[in-house]
């Protein structure tokens, strides 16, 4: 009855077949850390993603919506369900469910692994989707083999890497896709599609503020550049009413799409939209002159309302002003100065050049091309990918973080670049085999390149065009495929090369290699978790740097203070300020907090750099931020300025808690025998203080290479109490210092008067 | 102790009508092995018969404080064949009887070999320890063999492997060697007497149980079986007290140290794909080495176990199943394998559970263990695209040592034709799959069309 | 003011002589749609937002189902048949129903 034709039943097979191999290639290549390692989840926050999702498989959705952790942030405790993207808890969870339903056991922690593997795939396939929309099928599958290899993708999404990430940039290529598709078609189904979409990615990944103000900018510049169209119109309205009600939904956003700063460039592009659209109606119906007067007083008045009602509201405190790492992505200098927590995080520090190259390598240079294109035969849709590829751009260069956004865009329009290469090289060899081709090699330079040129400015024409000429010899034709297809072998050779040397490491087991090549696993971070799990309380509470407090849950489930859901900036500060304090200072900090543990990481036995003490200046700074009074980073300087931990280091870093802790009885330890005892192989230097005891804490566990260490705090019984001196004998009376100054004009009332509900106040004498 | 041998003078009295008079314990040399954490007892009795008529059974028991701790008792004659000892209750409390291959003729003598494993007897002393203190037990025993019969003449030694003996009970004649005490001998001992011995000394051996092991063993037909084993281990030796401190512990370089650092574990010699893991993943510190008869496994938690320190794994492997699985007639298969194997030397098992998960689709199942067990209710498993669930055989014991580990077997029906079940219903899956594939692809012009016809 | 007052009028004559039918089915709608939002804005003005969701999943359904009647008079417009290019006014109709099920079933996992 219907025939398939053959050749659209080839094309698509083989449109089939790469993106099979794509999806392949991408998902053995994140496998480097599962086969040199294990299959175990990776990080900080994977592992917190991990529990969220233990939990929930054990627990059912509803429980883990109403999810109250008192194992975290102790003695606060945190609403998880309230405080998390559940997208990627509820899409392993359903995987999970779904492979029980059939009954092939596999552990959710399995499921957790791999997931960003197989949603690779996933995002190679909507990334085809997109760049075939915008382009062609071809260049479709370029930038799916692209962003399947592409290592600044990888590096968010291999086997282990179990975060947001690995599910949000398919959720963001798709979303893009369906809006693209939306406003081809002007349908309203493309148009939902797109809003629950875009809800999975709100779900997924707090990027979706990225979505939600590109797609609304990508249709403000259409109207700009006078492009409206009902189909416009029907598929942002759609979109936008949509999204916003689905965005909703979630917990952890609430109400901000309609509050917040970030999310009111859309609502106002939706007015926008609304009003051109009356206005175009009205000028269907109506002549010009008249349509000119109704304009004027209609555009008058929306604007006068507009403007109240952002004032009026912003007033009222309806609509917050912009989050802190909002800011940070205009001010790169801003975080620094004002939020050292968001300056602390590595992620969170701007891009160097070396980095775009090492993500993204010969697509640095090719996208460009590609962008060229687009912006020289512009439509639509070109329009969108080029506002995208220009703010991903930058917000690549202000944060390390988003590269991931960035990668994506650049995967798209490097395919584009090389299909146009291709298919302008290619093509003419066929049309030229029979052709004579005894030209001048000069000339075919020549040509050739006047050609390119050319056909960078009109591509359209391009096939016709070269074909008039004739001018292409198949030797440079052949050289120029040659050198296309090395370049684009060695985009694959460093691809692999990056994603196994530098991404694939789980970085809770390290391996060092011996001068025989021979390796060696460092375990030392399970190590000391597990003997936390198996060998304290159940309810005992670890006090560590709030890098650690995630793995701590997971894998040691002990209640922690401080996990890397910063919340709590004054929290952290309290941490902060007893590791940086001495120890008996500290010891009342700790007290006070009920810790029964308390944990560091210590590099210096193995030279491992990410150490507690190199993370120190981050804990006096934090610290500083909220106890200026007793905690002041220039205490921890050298006279010269200088942080050094041997003998001319400051005596107030000499003598705090972090360092006690890091380097208790390391003076006696000879690493070797030709450094000196106490030698720090991390720092390069002999410790200064070498000869301590602790009063206050004791040496619960160390790991093999000395990387984790554990105290225990001493109950108060457990120690003799340091001897006062006699003449400090005496109830220290506070001279009374004003703490007003030009900044802190508010007055504190000293003994203050409780105040008994119900009761009168009795009058004391 | 006074109490004790009040109490054994009467049972004296009793034990003429409980035992039987004329039988005497003509000689007994004991040896009472405490170089590991286990209390190792074997006697080799010499029998006399003085009454008239032949005796075909003997009476074993052993002191009231320590039948608690028994843990595995066996008896051998002379030519080292196994005595069935069946354990009864009379006045005496629990005994054992034994019953004779041969029945004692009148006034004729015979040796049989009796051995006890104790567990739980050697008491750390002083209980907790800081880290560079050696580990002093204490035993707690029996100056004489603790017999229903009249013992002649007796001589017990004791075996310590060690030269630091803090103390020892001295009941002469006894004499110290290299690493042994000898008591005894003692002549004309009465039935029942109790002369509370404590041996107190230094004992290095690993102080280890297991306090809960769950063993898996899922049987495929396919051509596999799988053991799992989910180890819950503590040191049972004498607490750390304070600190422990790896500077300390890197310097002493000794073997000889209460900590456990490793241990050893033997598999069958056809176990492959091992693994060693926990709940935080693979435990990296493992060697495997294939002897000539089976596969040794070298495993070390991931910490140095101290005392009251626990950790727990999970070791799993697999065997072919034609060295376990036996066919017989009529679809009749039958399941031999050890109910409880070696986790290490010495080792004591405080809790075991063992299910063995058969095939889909068995009928008649049938179970006979070495030993009483307590069996468990039965529950069924599904795995991979099972519709029909898979009966576990489940049962549990407490307090074992290396001696239990003896075959188990399971019989029972099963049809071959149940194993093409999971690839069918895979591929009738898959065919159904492209057939709507098909249809699809078929049906997509059809589905939008109406809507252009309507149109127009 | 008079010249926009004489637009406006303009404007009604225009609109009842040229609109056909179907399409001011669909304006009527939107015009009641239109007197319930303001009804609902009055309510809220009145009484107050105090449980926030419920005022919202109400008012922006009323908008949304305005939003989405505008878009199926755009598409059923046949003025506009060629920027909707595949899209017969059946097809729209579907589309239209398709997103009000998305729509309210949002609204009533909203409105608490």
């Amino acid at each position: 009855m219907l025939k398939i034709n053959t050749k659209t039943g080839l094309s698509s097979l083989i449109i089939f077949t790469v993106l099979l191999l794509a999806w392949v290639a991408g998902f053995s290549s994140r496998l480097f850390a599962v086969i040199r390692f294990e299959s175990i989840i990776h990080e900080f926050d994977p592992w917190f993603n991990y529990r969220a999702t233990a939990y929930m498989v054990e627990n059912g959705f509803y429980k883990f919506l109403n999810w109250f952790d008192e194992r975290a942030w102790y003695p606060l405790g945190r609403i998880v369900g309230g405080t998390v993207y559940p997208g990627l808890m509820i899409t392993s969870g359903s995987i999970h469910y779904i492979l029980h339903l059939l009954n092939i056991d596999i552990h959710i922690r399995d499921i957790c692994v791999f997931l960003a593997p197989v949603f690779s795939g996933l995002t190679a396939i909507s990334t085809y989707l997109l760049t075939k929309e915008l382009w062609s099928a071809g260049a479709g599958l370029f930038a799916a083999c692209f962003i399947a290899i592409v290592p600044g993708y990888i590096s968010r999404s291999v086997a282990g890497s179990y975060d947001n990430e690995g599910i949000a940039i398919f959720a963001l290529q798709f979303t893009y896709f369906l809006w693209l598709k939306s406003v081809k078609t002007g349908s309203i189904f493309w148009a939902c599609m797109t809003a629950l979409s875009y809800f999975y990615m709100v779900s997924a990944w707090g990027g979706y503020v990225f979505i939600i103000n590109l797609i609304p900018l990508h249709v403000f510049v259409l109207l700009l550049m006078g492009r409206y169209s009902n189909r416009l119109f029907t598929s942002y309205t759609t979109f936008y009413i949509l999204g916003l009600l689905l965005s909703m939904q979630i917990p952890f956003v609430g109400f901000q799409p309609i509050r917040t700063s970030e999310h009111m460039a859309a609502s106002g592009v939706f007015a926008l939209i609304i009003a051109v659209a009356a206005l175009k109606y009205l000028q269907t119906m109506l002549s010009k002159s008249e349509f000119k007067s109704l304009f004027i007083v209609g555009a008058l008045v929306a604007a006068a309302v507009v403007f109240l009602a952002v004032v009026v509201l912003t007033y009222a405190g309806y609509i917050a002003p912009w989050s802190g790492r909002f800011y940070s992505l205009w001010d790169t200098g801003y975080a620094k100065i004002h939020i050292p927590i968001i300056a602390s995080v590595s992620e969170h520090q701007p891009t160097t050049w070396f980095s775009f190259f090492f993500d993204l390598h010969v697509l640095v240079t090719t996208f460009p091309a590609g962008l060229w294109y687009c912006i020289k035969n512009i439509n639509d849709e070109r329009v969108f990918v080029v506002l995208y590829a220009l703010s991903a751009v930058y917000f690549a260069g202000v944060m390390v973080r988003l590269m991931l956004t960035l990668t994506p865009v650049v995967c798209m329009l490097s395919g584009v670049a090389f299909s146009v290469l291709l298919d302008l090289f290619l093509r003419e060899e066929d049309t030229h085999r029979s052709g004579d081709s005894d030209v001048d090699d000069e000339q075919t330079t020549s040509s050739n390149r006047r050609l390119y040129d050319k056909a960078g400015r009109v591509p359209k024409m391009k096939h016709e065009q070269v074909r008039e000429s004739d001018g292409i010899g198949a030797n440079i034709r052949s050289i120029i495929i040659v050198v296309m297809l090395l370049l684009l072998m060695l985009f694959a050779v460093h691809c692999t090369w990056v994603t196994s040397n530098a991404y694939s490491s789980p970085s809770i087991v390290l391996a060092s290699y011996g001068n025989d090549g021979s390796r060696q696993i460092l375990d030392d971070f399970r190590e000391a978790y597990y003997w936390l799990s198996q060998n304290t309380d159940d309810n005992a509470r670890v006090m560590s740097w709030w890098d650690y407090g995630y793995q701590i849950a997971g894998m040691a489930n002990r209640t922690t203070l401080v996990d890397n859901n910063t919340w709590n900036n004054s929290h952290i500060a309290l941490v902060g300020k007893a590791m940086s304090s001495n120890e008996s200072a500290a010891y009342d900090i700790m007290t006070s907090l009920d810790v029964d543990y308390v944990l560091v990481i210590f590099g210096g036995v193995i030279g491992y750099s990410g150490d507690d003490i190199n993370k120190f200046l981050w804990m006096v700074r934090i610290a500083e931020g909220e106890h200026p009074k007793d905690i002041r980073e220039g205490d921890y300087f050298t006279e010269h300025g200088e942080f050094r931990v041997d003998s001319e280091g400051s005596p107030t870093l000499l003598n705090c808690l972090m360092y006690k802790l890091s380097y208790y009885r390391f003076g006696e330890l000879k690493l070797d025998y030709r450094s000196p005892s106490g030698f720090d192989r991390t720092r390069g230097a002999v410790i200064g203080n070498k000869d301590f005891t602790l009063t206050y804490l004791e040496e619960a566990y160390t790991t093999e290479h000395w990387l984790v260490r554990i105290y225990r705090v001493k109950k108060p019984h457990e120690f003799n109490r340091p001897r006062i001196p006699f003449s400090n004998r005496v109830v220290k009376s506070q001279s009374f210092i004003s703490k007003k100054n030009t900044k802190r004009k508010k007055g504190t009332i000293k003994n203050k008067p409780v105040i008994v509900k119900g009761k009168k106040l009795l009058k004391q004498a | 102790m006074l109490k004790l041998i009040i109490i054994a003078f009467l049972f004296t009295n009793f034990h003429t009508k409980t035992t039987n008079g004329a039988i005497i314990n003509k000689n007994v040399e004991r040896v009472i092995d405490l170089s590991t954490q286990l209390v190792k007892i074997s006697s080799a009795i010499t029998l006399e018969n003085t009454g008239k008529d032949a005796e075909s059974k003997y009476i074993i028991t052993l002191e009231p404080n320590s039948i608690r701790n028994l843990s595995f008792i066996s008896a051998k004659d002379s030519y080292k064949e196994e005595l069935k000892v069946t354990e009864t209750k009379n006045e005496l409390g629990q005994v054992f009887s034994v019953k004779l291959n041969h029945p004692l003729a009148a006034s004729r003598t015979s040796t049989i070999n009796v051995e006890f494993v104790l567990t739980n007897s050697l008491v750390p002393y002083p209980s907790s320890i800081v880290q560079k203190d050696k580990q002093l037990v204490r035993y707690f025993g029996n100056h004489y063999f603790y017999s229903p019969y009249l013992t002649t003449k007796q001589t017990t030694s004791v075996i310590v492997n060690t030269r630091s003996i803090e103390n020892y009970s001295k009941l002469k004649p006894v004499s110290q060697s290299d690493s042994s005490i000898t008591y005894g001998p003692y002549n004309d001992v009465a039935a029942l007497t109790v002369d509370p011995m404590i041996v107190h000394f230094e004992n290095n051996a690993p102080f280890l149980s297991v306090t809960r092991l769950e063993r898996l063993i899922e049987v495929s037909h396919w051509g596999n079986i799988a053991v799992e084993e989910n180890i819950d281990i503590l040191h049972t030796g004498a607490k750390l007290k304070g600190s422990f401190s790896r500077y300390d512990y890197q310097r002493d370089t000794s073997n000889n140290h209460h900590s456990i650092k490793s241990y050893k574990t033997i598999l069958p010699a056809a176990a492959h794909s091992v693994y060693y893991r926990d709940s935080n993943g693979n435990i990296s510190t493992s060697q495997v080495r294939a002897r000539k008869d089976w596969i040794e496994l070298e495993l070390r938690p991931r910490y140095p176990l101290f005392g009251g320190w626990r950790s727990s794994y999970m070791l799993g492997y697999s065997v072919p199943s034609y060295q376990y699985l036996y066919k017989g007639v009529n679809n009749q298969y039958a399941l031999r394998m050890r109910l409880i194997d070696n986790v290490f030397d010495d080792m004591h098992v405080e809790y075991l559970e063992t299910s063995v998960v058969l095939p889909v689709g068995v009928t008649n199942v049938k179970l006979s263990t070495p030993y009483e067990v307590e069996r468990l209710s039965d529950s069924i498993a599904y795995k991979y695209l099972d519709t029909k669930g898979r009966p576990i055989i489940r049962f549990a014991k407490r307090n074992l040592v290396e001696q239990h580990i003896q075959d188990l077997e399971i019989t029972y029906e099963w049809q071959p034709l149940l194993l093409l079940h999971e690839p069918v219903l895979l591929s009738i899956a898959l065919y159904l799959l492209f057939i709507v594939v098909i249809i699809y692809v078929r049906l997509d012009f059809s589905i939008s069309k109406p809507e252009h016809v309507k149109t127009q | 003011m008079s010249k926009t007052t004489a637009v406006i009028s303009k404007f009604y004559k225009e609109y009842t002589s040229k609109t056909p039918k179907k399409l001011k089915i669909i304006d009527a709608y939107l015009f009641y749609i239109v007197l319930t939002g303001i009804v609902q804005f009055g309510y809220c003005l009145l009484v107050g937002t105090f449980p926030f969701n419920s005022f919202l999943s109400g008012f922006i359904s009323c908008v949304s189902s305005f939003v989405l009647a505008v878009c199926l008079r755009l598409q059923v417009n046949p003025e506009n048949k060629n920027q909707f290019h595949g899209i017969s006014p059946e097809r729209g109709f579907a589309d239209f129903i398709f997103a009000h099920v998305i729509l309210h079933l949002v609204i009533m996992n909203f409105i608490g």
